[in-house]
């Protein structure tokens, strides 16, 4: 059985389930039994895997920032004023 | 006997005159009134007093404590030389949480211009009563909150592996804090962090902390709250065991990591939350599921390993193709090939047949002169050979006129001479069979029954006899 059958799709996998799939698909990739347009299916679904996990890492990679609560409060509702405007 | 403000009223007339129309005594010197006061509450009889062991402190001159129970507290304080004494005669060393009884008796450090007064109950004896109240108080919450189910509420909700916002309630100048953003920091994450300071330590910081914390499961982008405080007595983490306090994360729906105290101490707090650690380090490992920066360098091996069997594959696909491209090539040569040999074929007959009538024209060409000249050539062979029996023949007429008839005769009587008939004329007679054939013998004669004679004139039959 070929590694991709049932795979489910990007969109519902988090970031540990993506991230196990990319490792299933690239064991699969290095057995060597994957035919030509199943390698060419798994490094597609593999690279859309690894760039959903790259944006969630980089949403907490950029930049630390520190917020009181305060701060974070204050700003929400200057932001919840702005879109009620 | 307390004297009165008014001694001093030289030095300072407005504070020697007391408070107009007051009806209390004094104004009275401070430091004479706190010493009247150590007097008198060292007046008090001495008793013996039941409490739990709090906040110990052991100094290098006194040891202190407190002792409370539900209804009050008292700040005790005794000698270390006593206090050692006192340990060696009990065989044991209280600690935090247990129940103490103690003998002795009220105490007033009357304190000075230069330092602070102080109450405290002065402890001359001391002894172990077994296990705390409180401890035991806190036991029997515990089993309420997990007779409710409130200890697995928080267990049961899911935790993000990477959340982008993460809430902080801490002290704000507690080393916790740094501890905390240090292990983050480790970690790789670099998210929102939001803290919501707290006092951690006193009897009013329960409320406090529930607030905090409930402010922060407030906002939405908040996916874990961690509660964060570093080690200390019981008595310093009593607020984690608030009842109120536990109720509140047990009901929330944003997950709450517990990382109070060190490892031997266990809070309520710990038994509600969904986590609790030990370790600023281990509560960070708790909140953010992964390492980010191993698994940013992992994402980068697997991206290079996938673009390695891309290029494999595409190599693969493109060799393919290249071969297909060939076949493809090769099938339209064979095609075009065959084309053009079914066309030359079928052009071939009439080229043949174009062929084979030029080489006929060739021929007949050839044929025809040769004809002409071998017409030519017989024709003057033939006038040569004519001419030739023109002369011949005009010679054999001349023969035939003249010389012929001569040797026809000649030849005639030639003949004439041989003739049988000449010598039958002549008397002779010709012996024949039956068939007409000679018998030239007598032999044969004898032979025969009968034979014919032939003769000039005619035959006859004969007999034959001896």
């Amino acid at each position: 059985m070929s590694v991709d059958e049932g795979a489910p799709q990007a969109e519902q996998l988090t970031y540990e389930a993506a991230a196990g799939r990319v490792e299933e698909i690239i064991r699969r990739l290095d057995s060597g039994e994957a035919s030509l347009d199943e390698t060419l299916a798994l490094v597609s679904e593999g690279k859309r895997l690894i760039e959903q996990c790259a944006r969630e890492l980089a949403a907490v990679g950029n930049a630390l920032e520190e917020l009181k609560l305060d701060e974070l409060v204050a700003r929400l509702e200057q932001e919840a004023g702005g879109a009620g405007q | 006997m307390l004297s009165p403000m008014s001694s001093l009223a030289g030095n300072d007339p407005a504070a020697a005159a007391g408070i107009p129309d007051s009806p209390l005594a004094g104004p009275f010197p401070v430091g004479e009134y706190s010493a009247k006061l150590r007097e008198k509450l060292r007046s008090f009889v001495h008793v013996q007093l039941l409490g739990e062991m709090v906040n110990l402190r052991v100094a290098r001159a006194r040891v202190y404590f407190e002792l409370r129970d539900a209804g009050g507290a008292i700040p005790c304080a005794v000698w270390r030389r006593d206090w050692e004494k006192m340990l060696e005669r009990s065989g044991e060393t209280p600690t935090e949480g247990m129940q103490v009884v103690v003998a002795g008796g009220c105490d007033y450090y009357p304190g000075s211009a230069t330092s602070s007064p102080g109450f405290s109950f002065s402890v001359e004896d001391l002894r172990i009563a077994g296990a705390g109240d409180l401890l035991a108080r806190i036991d029997r919450l515990r089993k309420q909150l997990y007779g409710e189910g409130l200890l697995e509420n928080q267990k049961l909700l899911s935790r993000p592996l990477l959340p982008a916002t993460i809430g902080v309630v801490t002290g704000e100048t507690g080393k916790a804090r740094d501890d905390l953003l240090a292990a983050l920091t480790r970690r790789g994450w670099a998210g929102r962090l939001v803290w919501a300071f707290a006092p951690v330590q006193d009897r009013h910081a329960a409320p406090m902390i529930t607030r905090a914390l409930g402010d922060l499961a407030a906002i939405e982008q908040v996916e874990v709250v961690i509660v964060a405080r570093g080690g200390g007595s019981l008595a310093d983490l009593l607020c984690f065991c608030d009842e109120t306090l536990c109720r509140t994360v047990a009901l929330l729906s944003v997950p709450v990591i517990a990382s109070v105290g060190h490892h031997t101490d266990r809070t309520l707090l710990d038994d509600v939350a969904a986590v609790s650690c030990s370790t600023p380090t281990h509560a960070a490992e708790a909140a953010v599921g992964i390492d980010c920066s191993r698994a940013r360098r992992e994402q980068a091996a697997a991206a290079r390993r996938l673009t390695e069997h891309a290029g494999r594959a595409l190599s693969v696909r493109s060799k393919q193709v290249g071969l297909a491209t060939r076949l493809r090539d090769h099938g339209r040569r064979a095609v075009l090939g065959r084309a053009r040999r079914l066309a030359l074929l079928s052009r071939a007959p009439s080229a043949h047949l174009e062929r084979q009538r030029v080489t006929l024209h060739q021929q007949l060409r050839e044929i025809r002169a040769g004809s002409r000249r071998r017409i030519g050539s017989e024709r003057s062979i033939t006038g040569t050979r004519a001419l030739v029996l023109s002369r011949k023949s005009a010679s054999t007429i001349v023969d035939c006129r003249e010389r012929r008839p001569r040797e026809l005769e000649q030849l005639g009587l030639a003949l004439a001479g041989h003739d049988p008939q000449r010598t039958l004329e002549r008397g002779y007679a010709l012996a024949t069979n039956a068939a007409g054939e000679p018998i030239s013998t007598a032999e044969q004669a004898k032979r025969l029954a009968d034979l014919s004679l032939r003769f000039a004139d005619g035959t006859v039959r004969a007999r034959v006899s001896e």
